[in-house]
């Protein structure tokens, strides 16, 4: 009746998930009943949940992600702490539990933290930067981001009903498959990420067509926003690749559920083959994350270096080129497999070739500093940050991209200080200049700045002293996901490791402070005119939030850089451009389809893994009822009368004519 | 408080360097209009769905893709059972050819009817094209069926797996498909060739034109190619 | 260069015939061409699969030949309804989607070649896992 599902899934007889989850479990019955209890349910489902503004739904996924990077962290915290004591001792977490922790913590990071915060980003600015209203498909938005908080979902359920998997955030056959891991912990796995897989897929078409069908008139290719241009080359890729990551853990799912043989190692499997395709989308998958982290990167020079970004087309050219090298590279995971000379070499040769792309980009990056008034916000801190780790870390990849030197550090110790170093000096660094810097966007006041120097600080040197130790200890011969560590000579590392453990908490603490105090003083943090920055491109013409609507006419573009071009106009004529003629604008309406999709996923899902099949048909009759409900809607759009229109833009107007007379006043103006 | 250094920087160093050397815009000055390709703002909603939609054909392709890879990496674990030249029936691959290119044509001939606005002649070539396809599918069934009850199922041997998961994701999509087109004869039924009616159906055409396209590779590589002399 | 930052035409526009085009649609064209368009692709495609259902597992071309034969074949019926029913044609108005389906298929080129070409070295170099299995003590 209810498949594998028993009373003895839930963890009764292991401390640690116990307590987690009952404190976990604690505090969602406590956010749900304060929201409860406010009333504040109607709003969110009106104003959130079913919203398909690209701004809100933007800002739920960086909610998402962070939340999930806490947990991520959080199990970060933990192996590294069993590690340091685990030292020719027991530790305290046992192998059964520390190998799904592991797992946990990079399916959780790479999946639903760096994910949802990368793809939260693209959300939110692109279309702004664009001078469009949404993305091509908002509805399908909405969709996708809920299909990601269904996979997030059901990895948090793993934690009290059941087990999650032991297999290491990529399950490798044999042992995903059901003879050496009959329980539920990869279903789990396979299920939630399959679900989001899907979502990501969705978010990748969406933004494809956004960037190449959707921009304001006159924005030629040559005059997107470096951003978009990123993130057009990472949803490329996702559209490329996730359909790989699909069928292949579609293919292990078959394997485990119905005994078929993809990749057991009886009746002529080849678990060899799921390493080659499940990396085929691996590789590509970090370049996802990493090419909207450039993007960011080159928003934040350009505008606090006061000049444009130097050498556009090169980047340009670079981006593509990453796009496309990035899915010629992905044996390097797997140089130690056996494949030969021939194709290691051919492959080791790509991989190393790939670094050219990054390369073009660091010194145009440093090129567009060079001759400019840089400022020292945190934005610009974080990138500069990025500039000393990501090189390091770039470099230590192509160590790693010889085939030779390979052999000696692949699975230690060596390889997991390297993909920290590029993703947190890549990726992570990069989401806290972004959020840093299209903060006020999006809510109307600036972060602290005080607290926001601190935080980069403690990071930086909080990851430095972390992964140091690890760079060593890999040299000296330390593999990976050790549940505990037979050699007295590695504990001073371990224990160093730990040190900067604690740095990075202070760090993450002061990014929790850092949002209390500005949110406490937001009035005076408040962003008036839109522009707090001295933007460059099309989101900085914007009020801050900017209405639903983003621009009340479309922006006209006639150069790199629409907005400086508009700003300098301005000020030089000392007046504003004239005013335009209104007209009612046709938006989307709202949609509980998302919402309704994902229950119904999440439902599904669950009962795919615990093999409650009345279930699973269940959950799929009821996403399909939703989808033809939902085809059969006839309102599609809602007009925004004229006054409401014109009534913003004025404000706007208001705003900017302000600015300008304070700029007169002070004599800044020429 | 803002401060606005850089711009009046820009200002200067633009009096000062008339040509912005290394900083010309790119593009033509001025609005641009009729240019097609973009410039001339948002695209029409018609161009955007079926792009989109085009997108996502492409990543089913690259999906099958990784199942026709798997297919030929597994082509000769046979692990003692039936190889593909033993599994074949030319005569049923050649009915199912020919049904599933025949519903590719009348489902061209429906979208035809569709420019016309003629909701009769769509909805006839939308039944004829169901039509073939469910005999597809059924045909796909006895034959999967056929073959269990010899006791060829995919959990023999890899190159079974390989076989019936390539076959039977193809079928599956095709059944998928199916459903639409149903939903899709009642949608015209009850509301015309309304706008987003028309958008959907250009959909659906890609679809079915693209299964029939994977279906070429799959009677190819795995039926053609598995019979010998 | 204009003194406006804003557009002043409205963007409701029906389809302009220097549009882009989504594949599998043109809006401009006649039923009557359409149909004669589905005619083509049909004749074609039958010529093609007759072709290759009769090639396949007969001795009109040199054996080990035929495998590529039918893969010819496949292509060139792939194009046959690329072209006639999908309308991707090389025209200027179709850039977008022929520049889409290019960068699919050097993506399924690289998965499906790439794939073949690193187990057959996996294969080469490493036991078989049957093998491996049976040699357990």
């Amino acid at each position: 009746m209810f498949g594998k599902l028993s009373w003895s899934a839930i963890p009764f007889d292991q401390p640690i998930p116990l307590i987690t989850s009952i404190v976990l479990i604690g505090t969602i019955l406590g956010v749900l009943g304060l929201v409860t209890w406010k009333g504040w349910w109607p709003y969110l489902w009106k104003e959130w949940f079913t919203s398909v503004d690209h701004k809100r739904i933007g800002i739920m996924y960086v909610l998402l992600g962070s939340l999930m990077l806490v947990r991520g962290f959080a199990d970060a915290i933990m192996m590294r702490t069993q590690q340091a004591v685990a030292v020719n001792a027991a530790g305290y977490l046992p192998a059964e539990h520390y190998n799904q922790i592991f797992s946990a913590h990079g399916t959780i990071m790479i999946f639903f933290a760096a994910m949802p915060l990368v793809i939260g980003f693209m959300n939110f600015v692109t279309p702004l930067q664009l001078g469009v209203r949404d993305v091509a498909f908002p509805t399908l938005n909405n969709v996708s981001f809920w299909l990601t908080a269904s996979g997030a979902l059901l990895v948090n359920i793993s934690l009290f009903v059941g087990e999650f998997a032991r297999t290491g955030w990529l399950p490798y056959p044999p042992l995903s498959e059901a003879t050496y891991s009959p329980g539920v912990g990869v279903d789990y796995y396979l299920w939630a990420v399959q679900i989001s897989g899907i979502g990501t897929l969705m978010t990748g078409i969406n933004f494809v067509t956004t960037v190449l069908k959707m921009r304001c008139p006159g924005m030629t290719y040559l005059r997107m926003p470096m951003f978009c241009w990123t993130v057009l080359a990472s949803s490329l890729i996702i559209v490329a690749v996730f359909p790989i990551l699909t069928a292949t853990l579609a293919m292990l799912s078959l394997d485990r559920v119905f005994g078929f043989h993809y990749f057991t190692n009886t009746a002529g499997g080849n678990p060899m083959m799921f390493m080659n395709l499940i990396w085929a989308w691996g590789h590509p998958e970090v370049y996802i994350l990493v090419l909207p982290a450039f993007g960011i990167f080159s928003e934040v020079f350009s505008t606090f270096s006061g000049k444009p970004l130097f050498g556009y087309r090169s980047m340009v050219a670079a981006t593509l080129f990453i796009c496309v090298v990035s899915m010629m590279t992905w044996l390097h995971h797997f140089f130690t497999m056996g494949s030969g000379p021939a194709v290691n070499t051919a492959f080791g040769i790509s991989t190393s070739i790939i670094a050219v792309g990054t390369g073009v980009k660091i010194y145009n990056w440093i090129f567009t500093m060079y001759g400019g008034r840089v400022r020292f916000s945190v934005p610009m801190l974080w990138s500069l940050g990025f500039i000393f780790t990501f090189v390091i870390g770039g470099m230590t990849g192509v160590l790693l991209a010889v085939p030779p030197a390979d052999f000696l550090v692949h699975n230690s110790m060596f390889l997991v200080a390297h993909f920290h170093n590029v993703i947190v000096g890549g990726v992570v660094f990069a989401l806290f200049a972004g959020l840093d810097y299209w903060f006020p966007k999006a809510f109307g006041f600036r972060l602290h700045e005080g607290w926001g120097k601190a935080a980069f600080w403690f990071a930086l040197i909080g990851f430095w002293v972390t992964f140091t130790p690890l760079y060593i200890l890999g040299m000296q011969g330390m593999t990976r996901r050790l549940q505990h560590v037979n050699i007295e000579e590695w504990k001073p590392m371990l224990d160093l490791s730990v040190v900067g453990v604690a740095i990075l908490v202070v760090g993450v603490v002061c990014q929790v402070i850092m949002l209390v105090v500005s949110i406490l003083q937001r009035e005076k943090l408040r962003d008036v005119t839109g522009d707090p920055w001295d933007g460059r491109s099309l989101e900085w013409a914007t009020p801050s939030p900017p209405p639903f609507f983003n621009f009340a006419v479309m922006p006209n573009v006639e150069g790199e850089e629409a907005y400086w071009g508009i700003k300098l106009r301005a000020i030089e004529t000392q007046q504003m451009s004239p005013m335009p003629k209104y007209e009612p604008i046709e938006m989307p309406v709202n949609s509980p389809v998302g919402f309704y999709t994902a229950f119904f996923a999440s439902v599904t899902g669950f009962a795919l893994i615990w093999q409650i099949w009345w279930l699973a048909g269940l959950g799929l009759v009821g996403a399909f009822i939703g989808f033809v409900v939902f085809a059969w809607r006839d309102v599609h759009e809602f007009h925004v009368p004229v006054e409401e229109v014109e009534s913003a833009d004025r404000a706007r107007r208001a705003s900017r004519e302000a600015l300008m007379a304070r700029l007169a006043e002070q004599g800044a103006l020429p | 408080m803002t401060d606005l250094p850089a711009t009046v920087e820009t200002i200067r160093r633009v009096r000062e360097d008339p040509h912005r050397l290394g900083h010309r815009d790119h593009g033509p000055e001025g609005p641009v209009k009729g240019a097609g390709h973009g410039d001339t703002g948002p695209a029409n909603k018609r161009i955007v769905v079926g792009y989109g939609f085009w997108i996502f054909l492409l990543s089913d392709i690259v999906m099958f893709s990784c199942f026709f890879a798997a297919f030929a990496v597994q082509r000769n674990a046979t692990a003692g059972g039936p190889a593909i030249g033993q599994i074949v029936e030319m005569p049923r691959t050649a009915l199912e050819t020919g049904a599933l290119l025949l519903s590719s044509y009348t489902c061209g001939l429906s979208f035809a009817a569709t420019n016309a606005r003629n909701k009769l002649w769509t909805q006839v070539f939308l039944l004829i094209t169901g039509l073939l396809g469910l005999a597809f599918v059924g045909m796909e069934l006895q034959e999967f069926i056929s073959l269990a009850q010899q006791g060829i199922t995919p959990q023999r041997s890899g190159f079974l797996t390989s076989f019936f998961g390539l076959v039977g994701l193809h079928g599956l999509h095709v059944t998928i498909a199916g459903l639409w087109l149903a939903t899709m004869m009642a949608q015209v039924q009850l509301k015309g060739f309304r706008r987003e009616i028309v958008h959907r159906l250009i959909c659906f055409n890609l679809f079915w034109h693209a299964l029939d396209i994977v279906w070429i590779g799959i009677f190819t590589i795995v039926y053609l190619m598995g019979i010998g002399p | 260069m204009s003194d406006l930052d804003y557009d002043p035409h409205s963007y409701e526009a029906p389809l302009d015939h220097r549009d882009d085009h989504a594949p599998g649609d043109e809006p401009g064209e006649s039923a009557g061409h359409w149909v004669a368009n589905s005619n083509l692709g049909l004749g074609f495609s039958v010529v093609l699969t007759v072709a290759a259902f009769v090639l396949a597992g007969s001795h009109l071309i040199y054996g080990p030949a035929i495998p590529v034969a039918l893969l010819v074949l496949a292509v060139a019926q792939m194009g046959v309804h690329l072209v006639f029913f999908l309308h991707v044609t090389t025209g200027p108005d179709n850039t977008n989607n022929v520049l889409a389906l290019a960068f699919g298929v050097m993506v399924v080129f690289l998965i499906v070649v790439g794939s073949i070409w690193i187990m057959n070295h996996l294969n080469q170099n490493m036991m078989p896992m049957d093998q491996l299995m049976r040699m357990q003590p």
